[in-house]
């Protein structure tokens, strides 16, 4: 049997190093502090596209909605950081808000004052969500294209509502915290070295714990129901809760990304929860192949690459030809980029062959899709 | 409570179910036959909207001549899409959701280059621009048309689906793909067909949006996602999809009443969704289609 | 001896059509039950109310004394109950090991799953079943480009990782060459010394190998139930199912 190296677990490893250690060198290598903010951003639609990956890639389960949890978590940050500006005797309401003749600050604004609080209510709320809104669905049994289409429906809901409360959430115009984020002595200059390791750990983080996850029982299970979730049901599982689980932890690393976000960005709005920003996150995945983890991270650099290097007069034309491009993937090469390198790595001649002695219980390295 | 007030709120809901329910007619029956959820349906929608546009402004057609060439423009523009991508992707019904989603963004940005991003507008005939006092209550003429092209769409999807050889051939292919073709039913002729229907009735669908609203490159977006809403919850049927047009045009209306349109639309999909924890198969529907 | 699985006047009623009629029967344990019937008899319908696939509209099904009617797929299966389909459901995408692997459900619990990375008990036994239904040299090969035969078996052996009390088989020997019925035939002799089964099967000469006692369904009801010489003897079953049936 030929073995691909593609499907080789101990290369797939080396390959994620490699990765990490390059991008451990920019912030040495690079002295340009408005290019690092920059690839600080790609940074967060990388670990976007992860997490769109790990739960339609190997769970099968599309979400349309991603900008939900990205979202949610982006305006908890901006919450906390506005909130880090205010004063509780001489100013404790954000101008904004009294703009829009609000006499005191609402109830949900509260919990903000404490940054650790805030941190974690940016975090916690669309990972419940997810929970709560994957379990209603799940335990219907509302999959595949049904699912895709209520996620989409959810986050057309998100978006009239976070435009509509205007008086708490500043409506069209979002928030903008004047001050960067301070964590106990810390202060995270979006232009700074800091918060580029900041996004490069979240993204190291998310990305380990999502391989392991791909690697353990409960990833196999998941992606077994994405093959056949009958089947796994009648072995004993519940399939709800497998789904529930992968969906909310896609969507706790998306919120995570909305939050890095929000800190590069100094600025969150309802366009976080417009439906064009979920078709990107779809478009990366899509491109650098929605069942590589690694893949799905390149994607969202590449596309994103390409798109800030053509500049904003292109940016029309840009749309369409990525338009175009993403139909073609998805006619031609469901694998994406990643379907791509497998398939050229497989043609190559066989260098792996016989590692092994023969006799010796056969490993199934032809086993794992991912890389 | 004051029973204008109410007699307002419900022919409003009548009209708003009837703008819900043309959105949804042609989604409707190509998800039904096919099991195709066209995610660029909004789009077609959208393109029924500028042909209307473009045949007014520089060919100076009438209005209601509009109608019907919408619909036929734009089922070409339908029988393109299905031959040249959706055919070829049946058996992916993922891939076909996402793919019809790139192709909804093609449409969109190759409207937004040719058009540009200002807003467009269709002229209505005189008479349907104006009002109507029915005593207690005062509606648009153009909203009352809108109701009466609804239930003429309505009859006629009807009938082509339930009443003629066609009809009969597109029940067979739906039911049972190879039993169909074994009486020598084209089933891909027959799917193509269908396609071009829906896509046609989003046209015409687009034709009067223009009327009603602005038109705009992304107006689209602003109505598929009602329009998936009605088919799903209906469970995927034409008569599901009527009722759950008019029952949610209601509803609308009533939240609209209460609080305000915007929050109205968001109690709306937080109602389906609850709605479909307890019944997933939706209103009319056998729960197998979804598995 | 126990009655493993009783079934009471069970009824499935479509519409109008009475698809399960007052049917009843009680599997013994230990021992080899073949259900045969007429295309339509309502044998696969049996397997979907017994493994909670689909609801009766009513009478019971009661597994080791719990009356399991209105559970869940994943609590029947949990009880001890496992099935494999009529048409062959493997995981098409993961290999013959991973296949197994999912099947060893013996840990159902999401959270413990997710730190659960491999067993040493998995690992033991996924040799033991796989030298059991004969694919020991398979198991690193993708399910989706196995033979049919092969895939026929690598559900048997999933359901044998459930290690279940009661196996339903439902045709496991559809589409199989003459060498392979016979090897099938092997598996299952060796399994009902340790399990009782229930299986599915239209092929009169595979069901006298393996057959303890012959249950023969009609029309949704029960028609007859014996031994296998009791049955061909049979002159009612003779008129509606053997005359029928050509083999």
């Amino acid at each position: 049997m030929t073995i691909n190296p593609y499907h080789d677990k101990r290369l797939q490893w080396v390959a994620y190093a490699i990765f990490f250690a390059l991008l451990a060198l920019v912030p040495i290598l690079l002295d340009d502090a408005f290019l690092l903010n920059q690839l600080s951003t790609f940074g967060v639609y990388g670990i976007l596209a992860l997490s769109l990956s790990l739960c339609w890639g190997f769970g099968g389960i599309l979400n349309l909605g991603q900008g939900i949890a990205f979202g949610l978590g982006a305006y908890g940050m901006a919450m906390t950081m506005q909130m880090q500006s205010q004063d509780i005797d001489t100013n404790p309401i954000p101008p904004f808000m009294l703009n829009n003749a609000l006499e005191s600050l609402p109830m949900i604004w509260e919990p903000f004052w404490n940054t650790g609080t805030g941190i974690f209510l940016a975090v916690a709320i669309p990972t419940l969500y997810c929970l709560i809104f994957g379990a209603l669905m799940f335990q219907a049994r509302v999959s595949g294209p049904f699912f895709a289409i209520m996620t989409l429906a959810m986050l057309s809901a998100f978006y009239t509502v976070f435009i509509d409360l205007q008086p708490y959430t500043n409506g069209v115009n979002g928030i903008s915290p004047p001050m960067p984020l301070e964590v106990g002595s810390l202060v995270v200059d979006p232009y700074s070295t800091t918060s580029y390791w900041i996004v490069y750990a979240v993204l190291l983080l998310s990305t380990v714990v999502a391989k392991l996850l791909t690697q353990s029982k409960f990833g196999l299970i998941v992606r077994a129901q994405n093959n056949d979730p009958e089947r796994v049901r009648f072995l004993g599982y519940n399939v709800a809760v497998y789904e529930t689980l992968i969906y909310a932890i896609s969507g706790c690393m998306a919120a995570l990304a909305g939050m890095c976000f929000t800190f590069l960005t100094q600025y969150v709005s309802p366009s976080q929860f417009d439906v064009g920003f979920s078709i990107s996150i779809v478009i990366w995945a899509a491109i650098g192949g929605r069942g590589s983890l690694l893949w799905a991270i390149m994607g969202a650099f590449i596309v994103q690459g390409a798109q800030s290097y053509l500049g904003d007069e292109f940016l029309n034309t840009w749309i369409l030809i990525l338009g175009f491009f993403f139909i073609l993937v998805v006619r031609f090469l469901p694998g994406g980029l990643a379907g791509l390198v497998e398939l050229i790595l497989g043609k190559l001649p066989n260098m792996s062959k016989q590692q092994k002695s023969p006799g010796e219980k056969p490993v199934d390295k032809a086993s794992l899709k991912e890389a | 409570m004051d029973p204008s007030v109410v007699l307002s709120a419900l022919v409003l809901g009548i009209s708003i179910g009837s703008i819900f329910l043309v959105a949804a007619l042609g989604l409707a029956i190509i998800y039904g036959t096919a099991g195709v959820i066209n995610m660029a349906h909004g789009e077609l929608i959208m393109l029924g909207a500028y042909t209307t546009y473009t045949l007014q402004t520089f060919l100076g057609v009438p209005f209601f001549l509009c109608l019907p060439l919408s619909f036929c423009i734009v089922a070409l523009v339908g029988i393109a899409i299905e031959r040249l991508l959706i055919q070829h992707l049946y058996n992916r019904p993922l891939d076909t959701l996402l793919a019809t989603w790139g192709v909804s963004l093609v449409l969109m940005q190759g409207v937004r280059l040719i058009f540009g991003s200002d807003p467009k507008y269709v002229q209505l005939p005189a008479f349907l621009s104006t009002n109507l006092d029915l005593g207690i209550v005062n509606v648009s003429v153009f909203r009352i048309f809108v109701v009466l092209v609804a239930a003429l769409l309505v009859f006629a999807t009807w009938y082509t689906f339930y009443r003629t050889r066609f009809g009969i051939m597109v029940r067979a292919v739906t039911q049972n793909k190879e039993m169909a073709a074994s009486f020598g039913i084209n089933s891909g002729k027959t799917y193509m067909l269908t396609f071009a229907i829906g896509a046609g009735l989003a046209g015409v669908a687009g034709a009067m949006f223009g009327g009603l609203n602005i038109v705009l490159p992304t107006m689209g977006m602003s109505y598929v996602v009602e329009a998936f809403l009605m088919v799903v919850s209906g469970g995927g049927s034409l008569l599901g999809t009527i009722l759950a047009s008019g029952f949610t045009g209601q509803m609308q209306s009533i939240f609209a009443f209460i609080f305000n349109d915007t929050f109205a639309r968001f109690l709306i999909f937080l109602m389906v969704v609850i709605f479909l924890r307890f019944r997933p198969q939706g209103l009319i529907g056998s729960g197998d289609t979804r598995r | 001896m126990a009655g493993v699985l009783e079934i009471q006047n069970l009824q499935k009623n479509f519409d109008a059509v009475k698809v399960i009629n007052d049917f009843s029967m009680d599997v013994i344990e230990l021992t080899l039950c073949c259900l045969v019937g007429p295309n339509g008899a309502g044998k696969t319908t049996t397997m979907d109310l017994i493994t909670g696939r689909q609801k009766p509209t009513s009478g019971s099904v009661t597994f080791r004394g719990h009356v399991i009617t209105g559970e869940n797929e994943q609590m029947i299966a949990r009880r001890g109950l496992g099935r494999k389909f009529q048409i062959p459901a493997v995981f098409r995408e993961l290999t013959v090991r991973q296949n197994l692997e999912v099947a060893y459900s013996h840990e159902v619990n999401a959270l413990k799953n997710i730190f659960s990375f491999s067993s040493r008990q998995c690992d033991a036994r996924i040799d033991e079943v796989a030298e059991q239904v004969g694919l020991q040299e398979r198991l690193a090969v993708i399910a989706g480009t196995l033979s049919h035969g092969e895939t026929q078996w690598l559900e048997i052996g999933m359901v044998l990782m459930q290690d279940p009390a009661l196996l339903l088989l439902d045709e496991p020997v559809a589409g199989m060459t003459e060498q392979e019925i016979e090897k099938t035939a092997d598996i299952l002799n060796t399994m009902k010394k340790t399990k009782t089964l229930i299986v599915v099967e239209h092929d009169m000469g595979f069901v006298r190998e393996i057959a303890d006692i012959v249950t023969v369904m009609h029309m949704g009801s029960l028609l007859a139930q014996g031994t296998i010489q009791e049955i061909e003897t049979n002159q009612q079953v003779r008129d509606v199912y053997l005359g029928t049936e050509d083999h």
